[in-house]
């Protein structure tokens, strides 16, 4: 492992730790209180309106399926994981860009792609791990519990949840990359993804608006009912290839503009 | 080395130019650094020396011209080149939290391995704890560190952008033995800073900078006889300025009552004899900082003609 991989890893030890307790937390305890929540979740299924239920992609809350999706996979799973992916993300160029901290990590020899793909690297793998921790976990606690959900589609909603954080990170270190500036990334990549979830919610309750969702990360996601059906590889590829082409265009205008200005 | 050099020159810039929009940086900078020489980059703050040196490394990408290191292109080759190369920042600020030992370890392996003794030798002469994290450290111990890392690796070319700022009178005379042994060494070191007697101690030459342009290059040698210095000479009763207006080398006379200032340039022997005619209490000579009189000393006599920034 190059030392740059090593030393992006070692500046990042307390964020990646924060983010893995706060994740790990989360699944951890909504998916342990299923058994408790059953009779709960049934007022709660009964007192949401449809209108809302349906934004929020929840079918019914009762159902091991329903709750997972209600709970770790509809909005607060992936908020999270976004987040976490944004957040990691500004820290490779445009964070010690704006504090000046990148000059000695350019001295590194290295060429500047070489630079931004060493960065980009060091944190793909830190977010792919907090990604996986959701799915790991309800894998482990749900047999457990009482949720009758397939191993295998659970798998297949986490690994949705995995190239989520990758369609985020790659538009995140995009924009980072190419402008240099925190603020930049964390605003537009933050505002794209509230947008394009509450554009999701839209879709699905607008009158000829279907159409809308496929304009969101949101729906290649989760859309499709992984919890159900299983495996949607094309889904899937799609959030990965928007997450390289944000990574890719970061590289090649990092390699081109003036850095530190 | 590793390095491919053409000639002799470790530093070349034809026309080199950086506009930062409409504001300029540097523009049509002709210079030549040979290699095994220490020269010093002089100007005032603002003059244009980071942004030149930014332009070497290859952090920044030039308007126009173009500069070549060690006989090889900053951008292309920027992985061969930094590994010859020992960068010190104008402003250092440092990436991460963790001890200076570590950061410095991060530096060595980057380089492809560097003996730790060769770092814990620099740190033991700089007198800097290596076990304490950077964030705590003064400004005058994290120049040390950046110092470290930018010798630790025997370099062919040494950048160092104001070098000294921060460290005590002590550990300035550290920095340049250390210089000096580079230059025994065969290393070349390009230096930049906006006070002339850390250079002069050091260099072979000097290039001026001034409002983004070359104002000189000349010989340390030939500086000397131009240095400039001001005089403040206090005495026990009130002078008049005509008496020491006339007098050869010295201009800018100033009296307030018994307080005479002045800028004497060339032989101090004059304004001495004259004084002695009164009762002197106290007498203060300080060598001026370049950005007040030194540059503006070369700006005029170039005849350029406005008034230099600051004055």
């Amino acid at each position: 492992m190059s030392p740059l991989v090593r030393k992006t890893w070692r500046d990042d030890r307390r964020a990646i730790i924060g983010w893995a307790l706060g994740i790990a937390a989360f699944t951890i305890i909504y998916t342990s209180f299923y058994a408790g929540f059953q009779g709960a979740a049934q007022l709660k299924d009964d007192a949401l309106p449809e209108g809302m239920k349906d934004f929020l992609s929840i079918q019914d809350m009762t159902s091991g399926a329903g709750y997972l999706q209600a709970t770790v996979y509809s909005l607060v799973g992936p908020l999270l994981v976004v987040m976490a992916a944004v957040i990691l993300t500004v820290r490779t160029i445009p964070r010690p860009e704006e504090d000046g901290g990148i000059e000695l990590l350019m001295v590194n020899p290295l060429s500047r792609r070489a630079f931004a793909a060493q960065r980009l690297t060091a944190t793909f793998v830190t977010v792919t791990a907090l990604a996986a921790i959701p799915g790991l976990l309800v894998l482990t606690i749900a047999p457990g519990v009482g949720i009758d959900v397939p191993a295998a589609n659970i798998i297949s909603a986490s690994a949705g949840l995995v190239a989520l954080a990758w369609c985020f990170l790659g538009i995140a270190f995009g924009i980072g990359a190419a402008t240099g500036r925190r603020g930049i990334a964390l605003g537009v990549t933050g505002a794209l993804a509230v947008g394009t979830y509450i554009l999701r919610g839209v879709s699905g309750i607008v009158d000829g608006g279907a159409w809308l969702r496929w304009l969101s990360p949101f729906h290649y996601f989760i859309g499709t009912d992984p919890l159900h059906t299983g495996w949607h590889p094309a889904h899937l590829l799609a959030l990965a290839a928007a997450g390289a082409v944000g990574a890719v265009a970061g590289v090649v205008v990092f390699d081109r503009r003036d850095v530190g200005v | 080395m590793l390095w491919h050099m053409t000639d002799d020159i470790a530093v070349r810039t034809e026309d080199l130019t950086k506009f930062y929009g409409p504001r300029r940086g540097i523009e049509g900078l002709d210079l030549e650094v040979r290699a095994g020489e220490v020269m010093g980059f002089l100007g005032p703050n603002g003059a244009g020396k980071t942004t030149t040196i930014r332009l070497l490394l290859d952090f920044l990408r030039p308007t126009r011209g173009h500069a070549t290191v060690l006989g090889l292109d900053p951008r292309r080759d920027k992985a061969a080149l930094h590994r010859n190369i020992g960068y010190l920042p104008g402003e250092l600020a440092f990436p991460g939290r963790e001890k200076a030992a570590d950061l410095l370890r991060f530096f060595a392996d980057s380089r492809g391995g560097v003996a730790w003794q060769t770092v814990t030798d620099l740190a033991e002469r700089l007198e800097l704890d290596l076990s304490r994290p950077i964030h705590t450290l003064s400004k005058g111990n994290k120049q040390k560190v950046g110092l470290v890392q930018a010798f630790m690796h025997s370099p062919a070319l040494l950048i160092l952008d104001e070098p000294t700022s921060g460290l005590d009178p002590l550990m300035q005379q550290e920095f340049l033995a250390l210089v000096r042994e580079a230059r025994a060494n065969g290393q070349t070191v390009f230096m930049s800073s906006h006070v002339l007697a850390e250079v002069q101690q050091t260099a072979d030459r000097v290039a001026i900078v001034r409002d983004g342009r070359l104002a000189a290059v000349e010989r340390v040698e030939s500086l000397g006889r131009r240095a400039v210095r001001t005089v403040e000479i206090h005495f026990d009763g009130p002078v008049e300025a005509a008496e020491f207006a006339v007098l050869p080398g010295v201009s800018d006379v100033t009296v307030s009552g018994p307080v005479l200032r002045c800028t004497v340039d060339g032989r101090l022997d004059p304004l001495i004899k004259a004084a002695a005619r009164h009762e002197v209490v106290d007498l203060l000579s300080t060598e001026p900082d370049l950005e007040e009189t030194f540059l503006s000393f070369y700006y005029h006599s170039e005849g350029a003609g406005d008034v230099p920034a600051g004055a």
